[in-house]
């Protein structure tokens, strides 16, 4: 098992690289779905069951596919991939980077993790994440208020910002 | 430090390297910005599944619709910005015309 937790934090990493080191947008959000991947499979390891649920279905499925048809926007004929050479440069100075740090910090580990939520071994019903969230309904409802009057202030923001023809944040065209 | 606290903390610092170096679109430090924020839910949910307060979980849930509203806040930004300027290269955000 905490084999498993290796090759995914592996995975973590090398895809965070992929997003910090590619020059074109297209490549970047591919690392990204594949880092959010792997982190939900990391909270799973961990004992999580909604809350790596919540991340794919919103992050993945919610904000991912957003850029993804943003991405359009950014378009341009000969993007820059993997096999160019200034993100080659990039990638390996943030390997060399992560290296170092990884052997400068991690010298000796001080224990592999500090515990799993489902330890019991059963399959419950009532899982911990699970109601954690949970008390986001009941004692935190006022944040959930809040945050959801967030959410839609955001959203009238946006809409007004980008009304066009003289009214909004866009210069007339 | 933990393998896996080193972990969420390198995304972190790969993504705002990534952030303070992005060389050409718009989108891309979007991007950048969005797998810091990742590496942040991962590491409140990690809280919340390795020391079993599970009271915290609130808190990646709470983070994650804040940081709904800073992507829609980027790309909206994204979409003036191709609309006015026909693309999101950063030289093309220039004070000096309009």
């Amino acid at each position: 098992m905490s084999y498993l937790v290796c090759v995914l934090l592996f995975g973590l990493m090398v895809g965070s690289v992929g997003v910090a080191s590619n020059r074109s947008p297209y490549f970047a959000a591919m690392g990204l779905v594949m880092v959010s991947g792997v982190g939900c499979g990391v909270l799973i390891c961990f004992g999580g069951s909604f809350l790596p649920l919540v991340f794919f279905l919103i992050y993945l499925g919610g904000m991912m596919v957003v850029f993804a048809f943003s991405a359009a926007l950014s378009a341009e004929p000969y993007p820059y991939g993997w096999g160019n050479r200034s993100v080659k440069m990039y990638v390996a100075a943030y390997v060399l980077g992560v290296g170092c740090a990884w052997k400068v910090l991690l010298g000796k580990w001080s224990g592999f993790w500090g515990g799993n939520l489902d330890e019991s071994g059963e399959l419950l019903v009532l899982r911990g994440d699970m109601m954690g969230v949970a008390a986001m309904h009941d004692v935190g409802g006022w944040m959930l208020v809040l945050g959801g009057l967030g959410l839609l202030l955001t959203l009238f923001v946006v809409l007004e910002l980008v009304r066009g023809v003289s009214r909004g944040g866009l210069r007339t065209v | 430090m933990t393998p896996i606290q080193m972990t969420f903390s390198t995304n972190f610092l790969l993504g705002l390297m990534g952030l303070t170096f992005h060389r050409t679109h718009l989108l891309s430090a979007l991007l950048r910005l969005e797998s810091m924020m990742l590496s942040l839910f991962l590491a409140t949910s990690l809280w919340a599944l390795q020391l079993s307060t599970i009271n915290i979980a609130t808190v990646p849930m709470l983070v994650l619709a804040f940081s709904a509203c800073s992507a829609s806040s980027g790309l909206r930004l994204l979409v003036a910005t191709a609309r006015t300027h026909g693309s999101d290269h950063m030289q093309n955000l220039n004070l000096l015309q309009c």
